[in-house]
């Protein structure tokens, strides 16, 4: 019987012949990721000195460290914090990527997302990478072992395969496709298992789009995604790779624990509603609601993709008055590029906020709601509290059905605009 | 069996509170506009207040929590289960349990066991045992027993070893002597 991708990736970094689903295992990361964030970063480096003696990490180029929340910094303590992550990454000579963009997204865009690498992160929307053939694998506070030793202790994990069929009608985007897994399959339905993408529509699927899915994964149960590499996704990897790796795929005759199948033709735009990302219905059973506030960013939908779908919503139109629209581009790389297209200054023209890539609207840190008020949001989550007051409401759905709300001031289907 | 090779922490108590919701969201047991609150004596004092209000003075050292199926789902904190700590609750056993919250618990050396049918076999207030080297859940109160799903070689280290700080010095304790072993053995 063959391999899956995971247990390829997965026994080439545990030094080991083959391993299979369910063995534990010491695996060397090829990368080690994380953001600065109190509580985490500060604590990690603080031990590794203090606990452990390591004064400085053994293999730089394995590392990676992203300043993406609290940019810009709004108070001393949180600028405390960034100098003491600029300070330990010069010391140690690991590269630092500080408001380059948010770091799921900068990741690969520097080549952390190299084809057949595994990855570590606190932060589970790491799984982002898995688009490009990455393992990538989100292990909370412990990910602090692959800090102070070479390898993370883990179980290899079992993989649910979802074939997806067919193609997407207009209004339909990535982000419903992720919420309808969730519905279909369930919130538990991938647990401590990997979400692996893919049948006859993957490849069409944009690279953009895949991101937003792999990008989601947790909400599913899964410890991340992955989709095998095809040759737009190493088009664009490759180059990039920081690490020259053979990229792996699944075998045919691999083992899964499930098969599913999509068929991404019957599916309509959804919303998420609050308080739980579980909560997956049809949007047309929302439309009227009233909202304050719009968001479209975050790690899992602020590409061109994105911007390009509420541009077309906005274009010759105006965000209605009284509901603020923020519209962040999730790196400089892309909102540099939605510059050049003209997408930046239709989306100005129509009212939007446009900021520099942070993380912090999505976590209500900036644009943050007040009890009563409402959202709708391209962010990750949309559980109480998540951006501004537990008596505040987040409904989570695509690019274009935030647009159209912004622009009715209510839930809006964004196709009669497109 | 897992306690055939580790020391694993006793788990016998009551059943102190049953939370039959699936996909449980673990921030509700605090609230989430208490989440930020850092004292633990005063985040004790809020959990549970929706639930139960005279949780805290019932509740024993030693007892147990059950869930349903994906506990801890959602963003879970750390603030609801230190507030559990504090109150002596020694442990989670449930149908099944959201990763994120798994490893954010098994980290703090807090004990979770899967055991699908729990639901089922416990009422509140029953004095139950997790038997580790046996693989079971005891229930004396009604005389009868359930298996659990053996939890991840790397997380009953973590959860004997006190929390993830702990199992890494011993980690690389170990790791100190085999380079010292060898280096003395010249192999």
């Amino acid at each position: 019987m063959g391999y899956t991708i995971t247990e390829k990736i997965l026994a080439r970094a545990a030094g080991l012949p083959a391993v299979r689903a369910g063995q534990d295992i010491k695996a060397k990361p090829d990368f080690v990721l994380a953001y600065d964030f109190p509580g985490y970063t500060d604590v990690y480096f603080k031990t590794m000195k203090e606990d452990f003696g390591i004064a400085r990490v053994a293999e730089p180029e394995r590392f990676g460290i992203f300043i993406d929340h609290m940019v810009p910094t709004a108070t001393a303590k949180e600028e405390e914090l960034h100098i003491n992550t600029r300070n330990w990454c010069a010391e140690n000579d690991v590269p630092l990527f500080e408001r380059h963009g948010i770091g799921h997204q900068v990741a690969a865009e520097v080549g952390y997302a190299t084809p057949g690498a595994f990855v570590v992160h606190f932060d589970g929307h790491v799984s982002q990478l898995g688009t490009f053939g990455t393992l990538a694998i989100g292990l909370r506070r412990n990910v602090m072992e692959a800090f102070v030793s070479d390898t993370v202790s883990i179980r290899v994990p079992d993989t649910v395969r979802v074939n997806l069929h067919g193609s997407l009608r207009p209004g339909v985007m990535a982000r419903d496709v992720f919420h309808h897994l969730v519905r279909r399959l369930g919130p538990s339905s991938c647990r401590f298992q990997v979400l692996e993408l893919g049948g006859p529509s993957v490849a069409a699927m944009s690279t953009e789009g895949l991101q937003t899915i792999t990008g989601l994964a947790m909400f599913t149960g899964a410890l991340t995604a992955i989709v095998n590499p095809d040759p737009v996704r190493l088009d664009y990897a490759l180059p990039r790779a920081r690490k020259t790796l053979e990229p792996v795929s699944s075998d045919p005759d691999a083992r899964y624990s499930a098969v599913h199948d999509i068929d991404l033709s019957e599916l309509e735009p959804i919303v998420v509603v609050p308080p739980t990302p579980a909560d997956t219905r049809d949007l047309t059973e929302f439309l009227g609601l009233e909202i304050n506030a719009g968001y479209l960013g975050s790690c899992a939908s602020g590409r061109l993709e994105d911007l390009r779908a509420a541009a077309k919503v906005l274009e010759g139109r105006r965000v209605k008055t009284g509901v603020s629209l923020h519209i962040v581009p999730t790196s400089q790389e892309l909102m540099a590029a939605a510059a050049r297209e003209g997408l930046v200054s239709t989306l100005v023209e129509a009212g939007a906020f446009v900021s520099s890539p942070s993380c912090d609207y999505c976590f209500g840190r900036i644009a943050t709601m007040t009890a009563g008020q409402r959202a709708v949001s391209t962010g990750t989550l949309n559980v109480r509290g998540r951006m501004g007051s537990p008596d505040s409401e987040i409904y989570l759905c695509n690019a274009a059905v935030v647009a159209a709300s912004a622009i009715e001031g209510r839930i809006a289907d964004p196709r009669p605009y497109l | 069996m897992i306690g055939t090779q580790l020391q694993m922490p006793a788990l016998k108590g009551r059943v102190a509170f049953i939370f039959d919701e699936v996909n449980f969201d673990v921030d509700q047991i605090v609230g989430v506009k208490n989440i930020k609150i850092t004292d633990v004596a005063e985040l004790a004092q809020v959990a549970m207040q929706s639930y139960d209000p005279d949780f805290a003075t019932t509740v024993r050292p030693g007892d147990l929590l059950v869930g349903a199926d994906n506990f801890g789902y959602g963003h879970p904190h750390y603030p609801p289960m230190k507030a559990m700590r504090h109150l002596g609750i020694t442990g989670v056993i449930a149908e099944s349990f959201s990763p994120g919250y798994w490893r954010g618990e098994v980290s703090m050396g807090f004990p979770q066991v899967g055991c699908p049918g729990i639901l089922g076999f416990v009422e509140r207030w029953d004095e139950i045992e997790v038997d580790w080297a046996a693989g079971v859940v005891r229930n004396h109160t009604k005389g009868t027993e359930l298996p659990f799903e053996p939890l991840p070689l790397a997380d009953a280290e973590m959860i004997e070893a006190g929390g993830l700080v702990p199992f890494l010095k011993r980690q690389a304790a170990q790791q100190r002597e085999q380079k010292e072993h060898s280096h003395v053995s010249g192999t």
